[in-house]
């Protein structure tokens, strides 16, 4: 029985997200750490709320970021553990494909609970509610570009030592432009100016990435991997 | 009549040449680069409205072209080896890393230096400065990849992936002065057409970029000996090339 | 151009010397790093070829 491409991605998502369910402390971990992140500035730097507004932007672009490195060592190293990884990429299925699923499963976990949770801590910093759609959009699109830019990190690092602190070291430096063009966003939105220059930015940034990450971190794990 | 080409792919010719050609590199690049320190500092006129304190350029422009260019040329021996399995590629990427990064950090620190009496400030997030600050943590990323593995043909193959996938950075360094409103100058000299700048300002910074590229031939041939002799110590054609 | 006007640089000294002598430290740090890097290199082969050897008696 030949199964298609469609039935493949949906089993391996299927498949992710089941794990993932299973232990849902897992889950929330990298949420609450982004609760706490940003709650460690306006603490730290004992703000008036008309300043930490003027921060906000950034400070919840920086805490995502950080959140959603936590989870990426995750992302194939129990698979690499138990041989599961070798075996998906000596099924004949197209690892590219599998990669994609598992990859769109880590941001659903991780990325989109992210932007759900969002709003609660964009009150928390001070952000009106007129901001919240682009900043929720601006999110989205950012995690996502993350979790294709945290896959080629994993990728390279499935199996070292101590590859966590490597993986930051690899992913945080193309993060860059996202960061950027994230707070720009936000920040835009505060200010009642069009965000839009900033959004379509990132999502050129984010169609490039899901276009051509695949393929990186495919290679990624042959070469790991072989 | 292409048989030196392909002989570059032969670890023991490559070790012979990189001995022969590095005291030619070496040794071309300092009369280059003395002329064109003694020149620009001394001879040039200053700029009327940088005055003396444009004569950075001589150092700081030649070290960001470099920057850029070793990190491209690590991307595509690192490409080389990884298509093509070409062992002499991954010695060639390995061997540009820390060259590159040094020249990314002397270009960083000259334009910071150069920054304070032109701007006011010794840093500035603007796009240049920015990107090239993440060619930085490029360079020390692919560094710092090819160092974790125990197996070294493993870990030269990741930090060629890596190194490909960061070039995207190249071009969004040359190119941020066009797309973005910057702090820093356009191109003066790497464009199409007549060079916006004074010819006795210009001799002696080509003959700097010259000095630094050839530089950069001499040392990379040098690190390269070295490269080669740590992934082939096991091979045969080593015992006779130690000898001599 | 006078020899105390040239060490002046205009008023500009104390940002375009360290310039330049910066820039000599890292054409010699790339030097030194590099004769010692072959240099290591050497010694580790020659290890390994002395290691073969004893093996193969």
């Amino acid at each position: 029985m030949s199964v298609g491409p469609v039935e493949v991605f949906l089993l391996v998502m299927r498949r992710e997200l089941r794990l993932s369910f299973r232990r849902p402390e897992q889950l929330l971990q990298p949420l609450v750490f982004f609760l706490i992140v940003t709650t460690l500035f306006p603490l730290g730097l004992n703000l008036q709320l008309s300043l930490l507004r003027d921060m906000s932007p950034g400070v919840l672009w920086v805490a995502a970021l950080l959140s959603s490195l936590l989870s990426l060592d995750a992302l194939f190293k129990s698979d690499a553990d138990d041989g599961t990884l070798e075996q998906l990429a000596l099924s004949g299925q197209g690892l590219v494909l599998i990669v994609t699923a598992k990859t769109c499963a880590h941001w659903l976990v991780t990325g989109a609970a992210l932007v759900l949770v969002a709003p609660l801590v964009a009150i928390a910093l001070n952000i009106p509610s007129v901001a919240f759609a682009t900043m929720m959009v601006s999110l989205a699109m950012g995690t996502l570009t993350l979790s294709w830019l945290g896959a080629i990190g994993a990728g390279l690092t499935v199996g070292l030592r101590r590859s966590n602190v490597l993986l930051s070291l690899i992913v945080l430096p193309l993060a860059m432009p996202l960061l950027i063009f994230g707070a720009a966003a936000t920040d835009r939105a505060i200010s009642q100016i069009s965000p839009a220059g900033a959004l379509y930015f990132l999502a050129a940034l984010c169609v490039f990435t899901c276009t051509l990450a695949p393929f990186a971190v495919t290679a990624a794990l042959r070469i790991t991997l072989e | 009549m292409w048989t030196w080409f392909y002989k570059l792919a032969s670890p023991p010719h490559v070790y012979s040449l990189a001995a022969t050609f590095a005291p030619w590199f070496l040794g071309l690049a300092a009369l280059l680069l003395g002329y064109g320190v003694v020149d620009g500092l001394a001879f040039a006129p200053p700029d009327y409205q940088q005055g003396d304190a444009f004569r950075i350029i001589y150092v700081h422009a030649p070290g960001a072209w470099m920057s850029t260019f070793i990190y491209t040329t690590m991307a595509v021996a690192g490409a080389i080896g990884l298509i093509w399995r070409i062992k002499v590629g991954h010695a060639v990427a390995a061997a540009c890393a820390p060259i590159g990064a040094s020249f990314t950090v002397l270009a960083l620190a000259t334009g910071s230096l150069w920054g304070k009496p032109m701007w006011g400030t010794y840093w500035a997030w603007d796009p240049r400065l920015t990107s090239e600050l993440i060619l930085l943590f490029l360079y020390v990323g692919v560094m710092s990849l090819r160092s974790a593995f125990e197996d070294a043909a493993r870990g030269d193959r990741a930090a060629a992936l890596l190194a490909i996938v960061g070039v995207v950075n190249v071009p969004i360094i040359h190119y941020s002065v066009v797309w973005w409103n910057s702090l820093h100058q356009g191109a003066t000299v790497a464009k199409l057409g007549k060079p916006s700048m004074d010819a006795a300002m210009l001799w002696p910074l080509l003959s700097m970029f010259l000095g630094f590229m050839l530089f950069f031939g001499g040392v990379l041939c040098l690190r390269l000996q070295g490269e080669v002799l740590n992934r082939e110590r096991q091979s045969n054609w080593v015992r006779q090339a130690l000898k001599s | 151009m006078s020899v105390g006007g040239f060490w002046a640089m205009g008023g500009y000294a104390r940002y375009v010397w360290p310039c330049f002598i910066l820039a000599a430290l890292v054409f010699a740090w790339n030097l030194w790093a590099a004769r010692r890097y072959h240099a290591a290199a050497r010694l580790r082969a020659r290890r390994t070829l002395a290691m073969a050897a004893s093996e193969k008696r």
